[in-house]
């Protein structure tokens, strides 16, 4: 039986597909090919999804550790015991001693409740999902310079885009379905201009391939943009319309040059001028760039926003900004307020009026501090959280910015919710295991803001319930009084709290292929591209990005170490670990590589006398690690990249120095035996 | 092979006979939008089988060939171990199973049951399929512009390897047994002789249908010929490995494709599950071998590979038939424009550098 249309829960293009079942079963999976984001089409990780669902080392349980070890409890005492140590510590250190990290593959739903359980049951902020780290920086860059932190335009514009920049994100790997319609888009006329460090599976499709040294961005699109203005490309009618703030931006431009940013940036002054016309002189162009587990400064993010403005690339079809979301509900959560600096809309917490109307909505005060983020909990340098709830979140596995495993061991208290007993819930104190995909109705929220029902095609296994099902247990435990029957309710109340979901009641998302805020109750069909209204503010501002220099190689450390993150991303993910396909194909560096590995690029290599698989040792100032060598030509010339699984590596190289940027200068030397 | 009449209004009672004989049906039925899907046939649902409607895009091999599948179960049992297979009984018809995908059916009989090794769980799934052959004449519903079943010589309506084939000819349908088993059928009265004039229109109506596909000067001939002389370069292997993103989505939607993967489960505390499930030759390490080395590492040469197994002489001498059969289904899941029709078409205009190598001279 294959008749609900249901949309993947693995990547933050939420394909529309088929789930078939047989008896209680998940047997099979097919894309939908009237779905508007992507047309029949799915990646490996969507043809393999029934495996996953169908996988058999699922937790039956509530476990509570006894004397260090997990027994199975019912879910009365798993549940009366979580409520009662929550309070107990709320009551002995206060409610920020508690933190509540979830990932961004949760649901709306447990989203939303997760931060109201925080924040209107316990009384923190310290509300944070797991990729908040890297992606905080382009929510605030986007509020600050557009006044909203979502991809401008939608997925399939991309048809009708007649330039499109692709900036440091693989798609291929990562968000294959934009991947391809990048590709159609190109085979169509476009062109494609890729910027990136790396060589991957799109740049060689690229018109223009600017192979930029690391985190030189801001440099690239600064001298882009001072192209365009002296060559009086600018879209002045736009600019003179709509942005505030364009005169201070010019008087900083001049700080650019082409020829130093050629250099700085190592790509030909030539390729930079060329990208810059290219783009400025499209009808229509968009730029997509990635806001997960890629360190994105504010200032790199800025730049590009810059250049947006200034080619008036927003408000029309084929046009805009993408800061794609690589997990499924990573746009969703954020819209739910899992931020501890923002309230469910993004209104920040600071805001007096903003707290006073959700205070009406609740009926309860909340705290006025804003809290900390997933990046200072898990690290817990002070050791001031003392109790954790992880909804669906396996920082041990997949956060490479604090050695989460010794924090964890600290805490007084832990929940973790998930399917699996995962590397975070060995340290549990509670496990609440939950339904997966396929056996709740839950919605989520892709990268282009398209709200959408996940349905349930099977029953759980018996005594397992929503995630959000078991936070309003809790939250009912601790005195609240809330009432949710089904994961629609909780959709109905998050329609009051956040403006642009007013319209998005299950009702209306079940009716086509979901909806794309803002979905309003004057807009129910929902919104394909943001900001077309002119209605005579200047909604958007420029903000200058001063000319940023860069510490050229050394002699004696003459490459540049780059700690990537998010492209190996899916290797560590726990779903991807059980299904045999996709195991296989996300680990097979692990098992060409058990030992772990370094990219380099095949020049390079050539000239240490290193080949694919030998040893070498990487030797910064602070520090030396010895790890083995894979050779890609996908790496540029000059630079070396370690994935972010290499916690070991990535200690010993830099030493005493915990805090370092992502790019470390080093030298490479073969290691002999 | 005999034909015969029934009245437009008769046709769906195919249905009824086929469950009154114990057939779980499966029919097709519209989703939402353009999305369409085989489905068991139900009391409810009975009366909303579509007769045209496009190709559901979940190939019907999932019925011979499950996209996942329980092989056998090991049960620990006081230190004794017991295998059990798990087979699969029960008879099946697929009623409107379009001709690209009965030629599709026959290719994994041949790959299946048509050497050495008969396998014996798609045996089971298959002895007791019965096949209602729908001939696709609505050129509007029926056929898409992916389709290119008369470049592939299977349709539109199917020659063989089929138990009945059904033809829409407006206020009548003709229905033609293409085995005894559907012939049996012929009992039932709502099955008539037709006339000459039956057979004259049947043939209008298929030249009229050909003509909705695109071009079909195909190169399809000349692409079997240079595939299986390995004459393409592989500068053109690698423009087109450069747009595939290793998804394989061609593989699985594919009538004719048959890789598959084997894993070994625990299920419970005793008990252990081995299942198979499908895979594809796009994928890296389909090939990568104990030890490491993988003859197929880079993604051209895995592009490379797949269109040999779909076209060179070797494979459809084995068979007995070639390894594409026009549905058009990997032109529409492909995220790079790389199936078959694209495929065809850059081997074509990459052969112009052939040209360059011509042993002409003065």
């Amino acid at each position: 039986m294959a008749r609900s249309l249901t949309t993947c829960s693995f990547c933050g293009v939420g394909c529309g597909l088929y789930l078939e079942t047989a008896g209680n079963q998940v047997t099979g999976v097919y894309p939908s090919v009237s779905h508007p984001t992507n047309a029949g089409r799915i990646c490996v990780r969507g043809w393999h999804v029934h495996e996953i669902a169908s996988s058999p080392d699922r937790l039956k349980a509530p476990l509570l550790k006894k004397n260090g070890k997990f027994q199975e409890v019912t879910w009365e005492e798993a549940l009366g015991f979580t409520a009662t140590r929550l309070q107990e510590i709320r009551d002995q250190y206060g409610p920020d001693a508690l933190a509540f990290l979830n990932s961004p593959r949760c649901s709306n739903e447990e989203a939303y409740l997760l931060q109201k359980l925080a924040r209107a049951v316990i009384g923190t902020n310290n509300v944070h999902h797991g990729t908040g780290v890297y992606c905080n920086n382009s929510i605030n860059v986007l509020i600050e310079m557009l006044g909203v932190p979502a991809a401008t335009n939608s997925i399939s514009e991309l048809a009708h885009s007649e330039v499109i920049v692709i900036d440091g994100v693989d798609l291929a790997r990562r968000v294959p379905t934009i991947g391809g319609a990048v590709l159609r888009a190109k085979l169509g006329g476009a062109r494609l201009i890729v910027v990136g460090t790396r060589r991957h599976r799109l740049a060689e499709s690229a018109d223009l391939f600017l192979q930029i040294k690391p985190n030189t961005e801001a440099l690239l699109y600064g001298a882009m943009a001072k192209v365009i203005e002296d060559r009086g490309l600018a879209n002045l009618q736009f600019i003179k319309a709509r942005c505030r703030n364009h005169e201070t931006f010019l008087a900083q431009l001049h700080q650019y040059d082409l020829l130093e940013a050629a250099e700085g940036c190592g790509v030909a002054a030539e390729l930079i001028e060329a990208a810059a016309i290219t783009y400025a002189r499209a009808k229509s162009a968009a730029l997509l760039y990635s806001t997960s587990m890629e360190e994105r400064t504010r200032d790199s993010i800025r730049a590009v926003v810059n250049l947006t403005l200034l080619t008036g690339n927003l408000g029309k079809r084929g046009a805009g900004i993408f800061p794609l979301s690589e997990q499924n509900n990573l746009q969703g959560v954020c819209d739910m307020g899992m931020l501890p600096d923002r309230l469910p809309g993004y209104q920040p917490v600071a805001n007096g009026s903003a707290r006073g109307a959700l205070e009406a909505i609740w009926k309860t005060k909340l705290p006025e501090n804003p809290g900390v983020g997933s990046r200072s909990v898990l690290a817990n340098a002070q050791n001031k959280t003392k109790a954790l709830w992880l909804c669906r979140y396996d920082p041990v596995s997949t956060a490479s910015f604090a050695d989460v495993a010794s924090s964890l061991r600290q805490l007084d208290f832990i929940v973790v919710q998930h399917l699996f007993m995962t590397d975070s819930a060995q340290h549990a104190t509670v496990v609440l295991p939950t339904t997966a995909f396929g056996e709740e109705q839950v919605s989520f929220t892709n990268t282009e803001r398209r709200i959408q029902l996940a349905e349930q095609v099977i029953e759980p296994p018996a005594g397992l319930t929503p995630a959000w099902e078991q936070i309003t247990r809790v939250a009912r435990l601790l005195g609240a009084d809330w009432s949710y029957q089904t994961a629609s309710d909780v959709m109905e109340e998050i329609g009051e709290v956040v403006p642009f979901y007013s319209g998005a009641g299950y009702d209306n998302l079940s009716r086509e292929y979901g909806r794309q805020w803002p979905c309003t109750k004057d807009r129910p069909l929902g919104t394909q591209f943001l900001l077309a209204e002119d209605n005579g503010e200047k909604p958007f501002q420029f903000v200058p990005v001063p000319k940023p220099s860069y510490a050229s190689a050394s002699r004696d450390f003459p490459l540049t170490l780059v700690f990537g993150n998010s492209l190996y991303y899916w290797n560590q993910n726990v779903l991807i670990r059980h299904s045999e396909t996709l195991k296989r194909e996300y680990r097979i560096l692990s098992l060409d590589y058990p030992e772990g590995f370094v990219e380099i690029n095949p020049d390079d290599a050539k000239e240490l006398s290193i080949g694919d698989g030998g040893k070498i040792r990487v030797c910064a100032d602070s520090g030396s690690a010895v790890s083995t060598a894979r050779v890609t030509a996908e790496v540029r010339k000059g630079t070396v990249f370690v994935p972010y699984f290499e916690r070991e590596l990535e200690k010993q190289i830099r030493g005493a120095s915990r805090d370092g940027g992502l790019l470390v200068p080093v030298r490479v030397e073969k290691e002999i035996a | 092979m005999k034909a015969r009449i029934l009245h437009r209004a008769d046709v769906l009672k195919i249905v009824d006979l086929l469950r009154q004989q114990g057939y779980e049906v499966l029919a097709p039925f519209c989703g939402r939008g353009r999305d369409t899907c085989f489905e068991p046939v139900t009391d409810q649902n009975r009366d909303q089988i579509q007769i045209h409607l496009p190709n559901p895009y979940y190939p019907p091999k999932r019925f011979v060939f499950p996209h996942i599948e329980r092989l056998m179960k090991f049960e620990r049992d006081n230190g004794a171990i017991r295998i059990e297979p798990v087979y699969e009984e029960g008879k099946r018809a697929i009623f409107g199973i379009r001709s690209c995908d009965v030629a599709g059916i026959y290719h994994l009989d041949r790959f299946y049951l048509g050497r050495d090794f008969r396998d014996i769980y798609y045996e089971n799934h298959r002895k007791n399929l019965f096949l209602v052959n729908m001939v696709c004449t609505d050129v509007e519903r029926d056929i898409n512009d992916e389709c290119f079943c008369v470049c592939a010589d299977t349709g539109p309506a199917a020659h063989d390897h089929f138990d009945l084939q059904l033809m829409d000819m407006g206020e009548e349908f003709m229905a033609v047994a293409g085995t005894p088993a559907g012939e049996a059928l012929f009992a039932d009265p709502i099955f008539r002789k037709g006339t000459d004039a039956h057979i004259a229109k049947r043939h209008t109506i298929l030249d009229d249908v050909r003509k909705r596909f695109k071009t079909t000067t195909s190169w399809f001939s000349a692409t079997v010929r240079y595939v299986s002389q390995g004459d393409i370069l592989e500068k053109t292997w690698e423009e087109i490995g450069n747009r595939c993103l290793e998804c394989g989505g061609c593989t699985y939607v594919c009538p004719a494709c048959t890789c598959f993967t084997v894993s070994d489960r625990q299920v419970g505390p005793n008990e252990f599950e081995r299942v198979r499930i499908w895979d594809a030759c796009a994928l890296s390490g389909f090939t990568r071998m104990a030890g490491g080395f993988n003859p197929r590492k880079a993604v051209h040469d895995r592009r490379n590979r797949r269109f040999f197994r779909k076209l060179a002489h070797y494979f459809i001498q084995r068979e007995l038939s070639m390894a594409c059969v026009g549905c058009g289904r990997c032109a529409a899941v492909c995220h790079g424009d790389i199936g078959m029709p694209s495929v065809v078409e850059m081997i074509r205009r990459a052969t112009a550098e052939m040209d360059k190598n011509e042993p002409v001279s003065h």
